[in-house]
């Protein structure tokens, strides 16, 4: 009951994110624990990172991709400063990442990825990434990694207004607006925001001859959106929500550091619109979702070109319902249908995919210091069942404060839209890539006391095979994906915390390393000489650490984050350079009022100006800073009524 | 709490250990020393667009030895993005650099650059056509640049609309193959003019003269045109004979022939040879490809050696395998990433 209650609490404050209040509780990790959702519920015996207030609030002004690849283990192939950027989460490939928004699978039908650069960090409340596999709770690609995006209601706080402003290094300035209203049953948020930037930063040509330093140039961006939700609480049971996100932006590809010049550019366009009716009882909850996802994409090769154009849709409907038969036995059963479409130049015709699963999860919580979860999922493709897939996981107390984790899932991926009907070489008869995950860890937390150090710790290691890992090759005429690639990935992952307080400051120093072996283990061909050898950019080894200081209305850090080699040839011939990139902040409140907040902040990035790519021939941004200022108003709810509060009854 | 100690101290432990315990590095080899000057072939190795691993690679034929990049222990930075082409041409080599938009020259034997011609949109193939000029074919600047040999600098350009590719000088006339259009195109090497235009099927990719001054022409086909080998004839323009391939999925490319100018090799997933004389197409392979992604092929001069290149899966070195004339595999090396072409000097 105390964690739930601490759950909701940091859930609420989170969902505020540059609200007043939260910098005073910044470093205190928020326990795991929100409202109705299969990942709380039915994923025992598996490691979540829920990235923390404080962090949400460094990285306001950056786009997911940029807090992932200093915040998380997992390595964020990005093409330069707002550019393309996607994910390698434990060995995986990028379509090996199920990125979800308040439960949906945002991942584009045509390619199985996102592009992280397009996610502003503002525009998420919660950002938790729940490591391994787990199709059988959120379907194809859950298999390296799940990165949860949610944006919770909050009821009952009056209104809140907040706007920030920033101004970066390489012309980058941004703007956004976001207000909520909410009483007990209903709430509402609005946001828009702005961003735009040059990019024209300074670099050394290394691949020129005396290394001369150059002007990045035809690499602008300019990115709007806006995101909204309403959510209305029929009864202390039941409520409803509607949640609207558009974006559009505007880029252009500069050139790489042995390209002479380039004129492309791209212009993505997406709307995403979502409705939701749950109802928590006491021993059932009930949920229903659907939503509708729009996303166009234009690409010039060069600036004077037509462009080549591609659109894709989604449709996603989920039901579900949970039930405890005892204290001990929950139960959850939910049905699920993805109809999905796109259009592009290579396809020639209009080509769709219908996709319709059943799941089941089951939960065994006999007393309060063990959780086991066993679920399971049957999905079928335009017709075609695949592999039916489990999982069976488990969380253990050892003693208070230590638990013991394990889990192992069957996890699959199918093919995309572009691996079936890309002409020339799209393979229809591609099969889904299937195979198993698992995982055990330890957690350690000591007791919050006051006046007290406090440490957290989390070892875990892993093991996934994937057979029939798809992989475009060339045959005689064209390139086509085929099922040829058994991939096995393997590490060990620890992070942890330290947490005093010295006189009147909050101090915590925290770490976290990453080992990494993702090897293809079969020849693609005869002769293949990457057998047993690490997949291209995927590190070996990662890692970062951080120390945090907080004293009244101060808050700074600094941070170090570690990248080691990275092949770019899957024979070990060629390769980048690790690097280490410091990054500072420091943010000050410098009006405080009860109903009026002005928070002052400056980060600097890449400290120490490191020269490095993350992927090769693009170059990097040096040493940039960043300095802002958000001004929030809020003006508490007032019940009119007498303490008429709907209380959340907890989830079953 | 003691327990709860011990713990965290291993886990701290743990951390570092991770951190410590293996030494994380790529083996970095030596090349050995590049020997030009004796009996060998240059390979030139594209890598992969957009990430600057162009190489060129040279094989000593005596010793069997490999230097896999010529260029950059020269010059002190890699020659660029994609290597398409390399002439060798009075002691330099005109190497081209597709997605760089450039042709570097750089001294036969000693490989440092003495030059740089920038200017293109995105060349593909180099020809001299006098002692002091040049053409160099481009995939989408929808002409051909003519370069001055003394100045390293482009002087004019040649309208050739569509995807121009491999070219060949013939009695003062030099045609152009096309990707992108159903056309060889004739220019006047005196008067840089576009003079004829002959009609083939698309894809025209590789050209070669042969023994009795016949042009022969793969075109891998499409937009509704067929895969096919063509006898031209130089002198009158006109198409002899055209070999058609029986599905549309061939993909006759790399044209070459050997030093007697009388035995064609190309690849259509395998490598076929063909005598000048024949009357049909091969139709057994020379060279089956059993699982290999042959990407180029060339000839020994003196010897008729045959070189094919597999580029595997395009993001390792790729493996060159020698061929006696009687098809028997003599040895195979390693060169760069995506070995292209086979140059002798």
């Amino acid at each position: 009951m105390f964690r739930y209650r601490l759950g909701s609490l940091i859930a609420l404050l989170i969902g505020y994110g540059a609200h007043a209040q939260v910098v005073v509780d910044t470093l205190t990790l928020p326990e795991h624990e929100v409202t109705a959702s299969r990942r709380s519920s039915f994923a025992a015996g598996t490691k979540v990172q829920v990235v923390d207030s404080a962090t949400m609030l460094r990285y306001r002004s950056s786009n997911l991709g940029e807090l992932l690849a200093n915040e998380s283990p997992v390595f964020v192939k990005s093409y330069g400063l707002g550019s393309l950027a996607t994910t390698a989460f434990r060995g995986g490939s990028a379509s090996h990442t199920a990125i979800l928004w308040n439960g949906f699978n945002i991942g584009s039908p045509m390619n199985g990825q996102i592009d992280l650069s397009l996610i502003p960090v503002h525009a998420v409340g919660r950002v938790e990434l729940q490591y391994g596999g787990a199709s059988t709770l959120w379907g194809s690609g859950a298999v390296g990694g799940t990165i949860h995006l949610t944006n919770e209601p909050g009821f009952s706080r009056g209104t809140q207004v907040e706007s920030g402003v920033s101004m970066g290094s390489f012309g980058d300035r941004r703007e956004h607006v976001l207000a909520r209203w909410s009483n007990a049953r209903w709430s509402g948020t609005v946001g828009l925001f702005q961003a735009a930037a040059a990019n024209d930063l300074h670099f050394r040509n290394t691949a020129l001859i005396d290394a001369p330093w150059q002007r990045q140039r035809n690499a602008s961006f300019q990115q709007a959106g806006l995101i909204t939700d309403g959510h209305y609480r029929i009864n202390a049971q039941q409520r409803i929500s509607l949640r609207y996100w558009y974006q559009e932006s505007d880029r252009q590809i500069p050139a790489t550091l042995t390209e002479a010049s380039s004129t492309a550019r791209q212009v993505d366009r997406s709307h995403r619109i979502s409705a939701e009716w749950q109802r928590l009882g006491k021993r059932t909850t009930a949920q229903v979702r659907t939503a509708y996802f729009d996303e166009a994409l234009t690409w010039h090769a060069f600036a004077a070109d037509a462009g080549s154009f591609s659109t894709a849709s989604s449709s996603i409907t989920e039901g579900e319902l949970a039930f405890s038969i005892s204290s001990a036995h929950t139960i959850d059963v939910g049905v699920h249908n993805t109809w999905s479409t796109a259009r592009a130049q290579a396809y020639r015709t209009a080509h769709e995919q219908v996709r319709t699963a059943a799941f089941i999860a089951y939960r065994f919580n006999p007393n309060s210091r063990s959780r086991t979860t066993l679920s399971a999922r049957q999905e079928q493709v335009s017709g075609t069942l695949i592999p039916f897939t489990w999982s069976l996981g488990s969380d253990y107390q050892l003693s208070n404060g230590v638990t013991a984790k394990a889990n192992v899932a069957h996890v699959y991926r199918i093919p995309t839209l572009n691996d079936r009907y890309w002409s020339p070489g799209g393979n229809p008869d591609l099969l889904p890539e299937n195979g198993y995950s698992g995982e055990v860890g330890i957690a350690f937390r000591s007791p919050k006391e006051e006046g007290r150090v406090t440490l957290t710790g989390e070892v875990t290691v892993f093991t996934r095979s994937i057979h029939d890992w798809i992989i475009w090759l060339p045959g005689p005429a064209y390139w086509s994906p085929q099922n040829v690639m058994q991939v096995w990935s393997r590490g060990i992952e620890s992070h942890g915390s330290v947490q005093m307080r010295v006189r009147d400051a909050m101090v915590r120093l925290d770490g976290m390393t990453n080992y990494v072996l993702s090897t293809n283990e079969v020849a693609k061909s005869t002769n293949d000489a990457s057998v047993g050898k690490q997949l291209i950019y995927v590190p070996r080894y990662s890692g970062n650490a951080g120390l945090s200081l907080v004293r009244r209305h101060f808050t700074s850090r600094i941070g170090a984050h570690y990248t080691g080699y990275r092949y770019t040839s899957t024979d070990h011939s060629e390769f980048l350079e690790p690097f280490v990139l410091v990054d500072a902040s420091i943010s000050c409140q410098v009006i405080r009022r009860s109903s009026f907040t002005i928070r002052a902040m400056a980060q600097a990035f890449n400290v120490f100006a490191e020269e490095y790519q993350a992927v090769r021939s693009r170059p990097m941004p040096g040493r940039s800073f960043q300095v802002g200022i958000t001004v929030a108003f809020d003006r508490p709810f007032t019940p009119k009524t007498g303490p008429h509060e709907y209380r959340r009854p907890q989830r079953p | 709490m003691n327990a709860h100690r011990s713990i965290i101290l291993l886990l701290l432990l743990g951390q570092l250990l991770f951190v410590g315990c293996r030494k994380d590095g790529p083996e970095r080899p030596e090349d050995p020393i590049a020997n030009t000057v004796s009996n060998g072939v240059f390979i030139t190795n594209e890598g992969n667009f957009q990430w600057g691993n162009a190489k060129v690679s040279f094989y000593d034929i005596a010793t069997a030895t490999v230097v896999e990049d010529l260029y950059e222990p020269a010059n002190g930075v890699g020659l660029g993005d994609v290597c398409q082409s390399m002439r060798l041409f009075n002691g330099k080599a005109y190497v081209v650099v597709n997605n760089s938009g450039k042709v570097v020259v750089v001294d036969q034997r000693t490989f440092v650059a003495s030059a740089t011609i920038t200017g293109f949109v995105s060349p593909r193939h180099f020809l001299p056509v006098g002692n002091d000029k040049a053409y160099v074919s481009d995939l989408a600047a929808n002409h051909i640049s003519v370069v001055d040999l003394t100045t390293n600098t482009i002087t004019g350009s040649i309208a050739c609309p569509g995807w121009t590719e491999e070219m060949v000088l013939v009695n003062g006339s030099v045609f152009v193959t096309n990707e992108s259009r159903s056309q060889l195109y004739v220019i006047d090497a005196m008067t840089d003019a576009m003079v004829d235009s002959i009609p083939v099927s698309r894809g025209g990719n590789s050209i070669v003269e042969d023994v009795e001054g016949k042009l022969w022409l793969a075109c891998s086909g499409g937009g509704g045109t067929l895969p096919a080998l063509y006898r031209i004839d130089a002198e009158t323009r006109t198409v002899e004979h055209m070999f058609t391939f029986p599905n549309g999925s061939d993909n006759p490319w790399r044209l070459d022939i050997n030093s007697d100018r009388d035995t064609l090799y190309f690849l259509n997933g395998d490598v076929f040879r063909m005598s000048v004389a024949a009357i049909a197409l091969p139709t057994a392979a020379f060279v089956p490809a059993d699982g290999r992604n042959f990407y180029g092929v060339g000839v020994e001069p003196t010897t008729g050696i045959l070189y094919v290149s597999d580029a595997i899966d395009y993001v390792q070195r790729g493996s060159i395998a020698r061929y006696a004339p009687n098809g028997s595999l003599l040895n195979t090396f390693l060169a760069g990433t995506v070995p292209g072409e086979f140059v002798f000097p």
